[in-house]
């Protein structure tokens, strides 16, 4: 592996106190290496979007550190992350967020703006990296006339626009169809292998996950070896469509269940008893025993 | 980002949402125009009071009265009856006397530190002024300390040792003198009777036309102060006995309007009364601003709830756009420009209320003040009822935006505290 360009060590992120105290992370030990394309996997409420923040540097753990190549960033000030986020990082969320009423070189030349770098190389830089997608011809038009694989290219553009480093995508296909979302794909892994842009790309669907050189599956906020496809689940649910919908879902109510090792009663939320489910049916793995000690619920509704 | 981007997004966000933009400009408009038309009548009325208290007098003029002792118990020990005083000169009047200022008295005004020069007030009153073609008018002349600050329609006002005296312009025509142009330079002849009723005539040349003012003491020709000095003298001559001079009244001419304060205490001492011009005016010009200040307040109200329209109008703004405002933070932007994008769009929005607001305001005050002093306030001359100061429509368009600024912190300070992720999560 080449030099890491990301590394976690021991993170944690924790989310509210007392009752209402949710563990997205629980200890992450991760090691991004530069030009690498690592895909974190993981169902809603796995903490992969949370993982993404945290790297990202939009969010700082609980405990733990974030180093960006070698350095750690706990120390910064806001106006160094900022700086950093601006300089180093590309973003591609599912949602596009693109600006209405602005023109799509409005648009991509955004971190550009951000940045305080004048006008006129602003259009100049816009306009190449436009061009490198295609779409320079549209970048006069407004973003929000653009169909969906158009608008992920400009924000693919916007990613790019700042030379980054690295490049988190954020479910970047949840919103296209599949023909789009190969084309997306091709540029995506196209702009890793080529310019040695490191990807992170936060996904639930499993063939974008497979053309990345690494995944790494989440459950319940720590890596787990791999997540074993329970049958009737190809199609992901609606709830996972939207990656920040990561809370628990409690719709159908909590489950609980007999703790393994004291016996004592525990209540788990519908995702997680699924997730322990999963984790059960498959065989253990020698030397890693990240997911929970695997334990049948005792209420047959908890595989659903 | 750098200001200049800052502002050109602020400016560009501001017109998003054209209608809402719209409303709120609205409101702040009928603000901004009131406060600059209330603030015109308040400029256009202190204008003319300004031009009203030269027409009064000079303003470092001090009128200066004698104060009846008599009126001042206290001032003499002892209820009993005043000493007789040969020393103390009565004005004569035709219905009795009143105690007036003596030459002894003047001598004491102009002994007085600070005082330049001292003009007692003659009671000069001639029989009739003559014209050219032989008309005959009564005649009452004005106090020649009046001239200096009257509004001249032609020529200038009577110089102090020539024979010469200064026309109303009401007297032009009736004295068939043509027009206020070609009355300069023309002589009248003022009739004056002495104290054995023996007519003399003065010819006098007249120096200048002077506007009609609210002062009303541009109704009478005003001599000069040697002519009127000249007639008094022939008035009070023919006596078989001098008589003490006396005078109503005398214009001290003060050289530092800050000793004014001592010199009033010190006349006080000498049983004189000094008032200025502007002593005399101080109550009229407090009812005034006082009105403008009722008008203005009412105006301000309404910029105060054009001022919630803005909190208002941007706070939807600032929720509508979450997202982008998310991403923004995202990619590194920090807080503190957040809050200024949405300040200065408060700021462009009371800018652009503001600014419509006063151009208007004095487009409608300036076409009114016109056709006013044409029609309802022709009597007034010299009187235009809003006057724009530049300086002050500044001071109400910076102290709009600043308003708008301020109800702009609410929203923007919401704006700047966003979360990024919470943010970009918001739907």
């Amino acid at each position: 592996m080449a030099a890491p360009v990301l590394e976690t060590e021991n993170l944690v992120k924790i989310y509210g106190r007392g009752e209402t105290r949710f563990d997205a992370l629980k200890g992450i030990n991760l090691e991004i290496g530069k030009g690498e394309s690592v895909a974190v996997v993981g169902k809603s409420g796995s903490g992969k979007s949370t993982l993404m923040h945290l790297l990202a540097l939009l969010d700082g753990p609980t405990h733990g550190v974030v180093a960006l190549e070698g350095r750690p960033t706990g120390d910064l000030s806001a106006k160094e992350l900022n700086e950093l986020r601006n300089s180093a990082f590309g973003f591609v969320f599912q949602q596009f967020f693109l600006t209405p009423n602005q023109s799509v070189l409005e648009n991509v030349t955004l971190p550009l703006k951000i940045a305080g770098v004048p006008a006129a190389e602003r259009k100049r830089r816009g306009l190449e990296v436009l061009e490198q997608l295609e779409m320079a011809d549209k970048a006069d038009n407004k973003a929000t006339d653009l169909s969906g694989g158009q608008k992920q290219r400009v924000v693919i553009a916007r990613a790019l626009i700042n030379d980054p480093s690295v490049i988190f995508a954020d479910e970047p296909t949840g919103n296209l169809d599949s023909a789009t979302s190969n084309v997306v794909e091709d540029i995506l892994f196209g702009l890793n292998r080529d310019k040695g842009i490191t990807l992170v790309v936060v996904t639930h669907d499993e063939d974008l996950a497979r053309r990345c050189s690494r995944q790494v599956y989440l459950v319940d906020g720590q890596i787990v070896p791999s997540l074993e496809k329970a049958p009737g689940d190809a199609a992901p649910r609606e709830e996972d469509r939207h990656p920040w919908a990561q809370q628990p879902s409690d719709a159908t109510g909590p489950v609980r269940v007999a703790g393994p090792a004291t016996g004592e009663v525990i209540t788990l939320s519908q995702a997680d008893a699924a997730a322990i489910a999963r984790a059960a049916q498959e065989p253990a793995r020698p030397g890693r025993h990240a997911a929970p000690a695997p334990s049948t619920p005792d209420q047959p509704g908890a595989t659903a | 980002m750098k200001f200049i981007d800052l502002l050109r997004t602020s400016i560009g966000n501001t017109f998003r949402s054209k209608a809402r933009t719209i409303l709120t400009v609205i409101a702040i408009f009928i603000g901004s125009f009131t406060l600059t038309l209330t603030s015109g009548i308040g400029t256009g009325v202190n204008d003319y009071i300004d031009k009203t208290v030269a027409a009064f007098g000079n303003e470092n003029s001090l009128f200066v009265q004698k104060v009846s002792e008599r009126s001042t118990p206290g001032s003499n020990e002892g209820d009993g009856p005043t000493e007789y005083n040969p020393e103390e000169s009565n004005v004569r009047l035709g219905f009795g006397s009143v105690s007036g200022l003596s030459d002894r008295d003047i001598e004491k005004i102009e002994k007085i530190d600070g005082v330049g020069s001292v003009d007692p007030m003659y009671m000069v009153t001639p029989k009739y002024l003559e014209s050219a073609n032989g008309k005959k008018f009564k005649l009452s002349l004005g106090s020649p300390p009046e001239a200096d600050g009257l509004q001249l329609e032609s020529g200038k006002a009577p110089e102090r040792a020539k024979d010469e005296i200064l026309l109303p312009a009401s007297w032009v025509e009736p004295l068939g003198l043509g027009s206020s142009q070609d009355a300069v330079g023309k002589t009248v002849k003022i009739a004056i009777g002495n104290a054995v009723d023996q007519d003399k005539t003065f010819t006098a040349t007249v120096s200048g036309v002077s506007q009609a003012s609210l002062a009303g003491s541009s109704d009478n020709p005003i001599p000069s102060v040697g002519l009127n000095k000249e007639l008094y003298d022939y008035q009070s001559s023919g006596s078989p006995r001098k008589v003490p001079n006396s005078y109503f009244t005398a214009t001290a001419t003060v050289d530092d309007m800050s000793k004014v304060g001592t010199i009033k205490s010190q006349l006080a001492d000498e049983n004189m009364l000094g008032n200025t011009v502007e002593d005399q005016l101080g109550m009229f010009r407090a009812v005034i601003n006082g009105i403008v200040w009722i008008l203005n307040s009412f105006a301000i109200i309404a910029l105060l709830a054009a001022g919630f329209g803005i909190v208002n109008t941007l706070l939807m703004s600032v929720q509508e756009r979450t997202r982008e405002i998310g991403l923004m933070k995202a990619l590194g932007m920090s807080g503190g420009k957040v809050f200024g994008l949405f300040s200065l769009e408060a700021i462009f929005i009371g800018f652009l209320g503001s600014a419509i607001g006063a151009a208007l305001g004095i487009a409608v005050g300036s076409i009114a003040s016109g056709a006013l002093s044409n029609g309802l306030l022709s009597t007034l001359p010299g009187l235009s009822l809003f006057l724009f100061d530049p300086f002050k429509i500044a001071l109400i368009i910076l102290s709009v935006m600043f308003i708008a600024f301020l109800a702009g912190t609410i929203p923007a300070v919401r704006a700047a505290r966003q979360d990024p992720i919470t943010a970009l999560r918001y739907e």
